[in-house]
């Protein structure tokens, strides 16, 4: 009797070593196709490089970061919801700072009334509370009889939607900004526990109210009224 | 390497995951069962060795972004972390040993991980549903970047993670069994 020999299995394929190799021909292609990009990809995707931001009275192109000093005390920290605000009825300290372009700007006891808004560029939060702002005061004007000042702080490169000077002249940002340090004196400065940050003060430089988190149009006029209902008396 | 290549390669090997799972995903569906077993018999005895490379990789990966991109991994990546970091030793011994069986520890692991990753997907997109404030200072809000229009650091994790699941699942003792 003839027995046949039993049938080999057909040899697999080595399938770790192809897989291995396609993942570091991979990263040859990757490196190669980023070569010479010199550019930073945003939140939403598009591409900004460093072409100067132009157009907005308000904000202009420069150094995202500028020297910043106070004088007066750090305001303590915002406090949960729910729980009353240590620093309403306290000075604010003044903040001394500059534009994105470099001009000074000062947000002071003068007399008028404030709102301050504090943004990052890389809070979504912020970059939904930024354009409802646009359009607020685009459809009633700035209010009377408050002044509307803006920080923008936590500047980081690597972080999205950089740089914030490139962000608000994109949405039409017509509040006066100052461009906070590194080290974020400004937001230090008003005791700053998330983003967006809102601080009303009245003429003298009192502290009204502060807010965190995205404000409706509604609450945001609520902020400007609480802020002049404090009045405008001289420093 | 640049942060520019290492997130485009990243982002390369996640529509690699995502083509893998979603054909295998049709096949099973779809396909004769014996295309689907000889499918199988191709994938499923290296199986738990692939799921090993993935799990190595989605660490590599993230370690690189960390460490050197300085991408600050906020609360809910350390959550994915926790399940994808132990899963390259789970994994590794279990390809090495040829343990089958670590597969009922594996799964579980990854499935809560891809739970994880998908939840953060979810908010990026939609910031406020967890609330309406940025953290100042590891948001898990925040798209450090993203890549080909949907691909994010989460979504990157949530497709490493559904590989990994789909390997294991795949994997078998030996050839054609």
């Amino acid at each position: 009797m003839i027995v046949s020999p039993r049938q080999p299995p057909p040899r697999r394929k080595p399938l770790v070593p192809i897989v291995i190799g396609a993942i570091v021909l991979l990263g040859v292609v990757a490196v190669l196709a980023s070569r010479g990009s010199n550019t930073h990809k945003d939140a939403s995707g598009s591409t900004t490089g460093t072409t100067s931001a132009s157009g907005s009275a308000s904000v202009s192109a420069g150094a995202e970061q500028q020297p910043v000093t106070i004088t007066g005390d750090n305001l303590p920290d915002l406090p949960a919801t729910g729980t009353t605000d240590a620093a309403v009825g306290t000075k604010l300290a003044e903040i001394h700072g500059k534009t994105f372009a470099g001009d000074g700007l000062d947000i002071v006891a003068d007399g008028t009334p404030k709102v301050i808004f504090f943004v990052a560029h890389w809070c979504p939060h912020c970059q939904r509370e930024v354009p409802l702002i646009v359009d607020w005061i685009k459809q009633s004007g700035e209010p009377q009889g408050v002044g509307l000042y803006a920080v923008a702080t936590s500047t980081t490169p690597q972080r999205p939607n950089y740089p914030p000077s490139s962000w608000l002249t994109r949405t039409g940002w017509p509040v006066p900004t100052i461009a906070d340090d590194a080290k974020g004196t400004a937001a230090n400065a008003v005791g700053l526990t998330g983003f967006p940050f809102f601080v009303a003060t009245s003429g003298d430089g009192t502290v009204v109210a502060r807010r965190s988190g995205e404000l409706t149009v509604s609450e945001l006029e609520q902020l400007v009224a609480a802020a002049r209902s404090a009045g405008g008396s001289a420093p | 390497m640049t942060t520019d290549a290492a997130t485009l390669l990243f982002a390369i090997l996640a529509v690699a995951a995502e083509a893998v799972v979603v054909g295998t995903l049709a096949l099973w569906l779809v396909a004769r069962r014996s295309a689907f077993a000889r499918y199988r018999a191709l994938v499923g005895p290296d199986g738990l060795t692939l799921a090993f490379v993935v799990a190595a990789v989605a660490t590599g990966g993230s370690l690189y972004l960390s460490e050197v991109a300085h991408f600050t991994p906020c609360r809910l990546c350390w959550f994915q972390r926790a399940f994808m970091y132990p899963l390259v030793p789970v994994l590794g011994i279990a390809a090495w040993r040829r343990a089958v069986g670590l597969r009922t520890v594996a799964i579980p692991m990854a499935v809560i991980g891809a739970t994880i990753s998908a939840y953060h997907v979810l908010v990026e997109r939609y910031p406020n549903l967890e609330s309406n404030v940025c953290d100042p200072n590891t948001p898990c809000t925040a798209i450090w970047f993203q890549r080909f229009g949907y691909l994010t650091i989460p979504a990157m994790a949530l497709s490493a993670f559904a590989l990994i699941v789909t390997l294991l699942l795949l994997s078998t003792h030996q050839q054609g069994e």
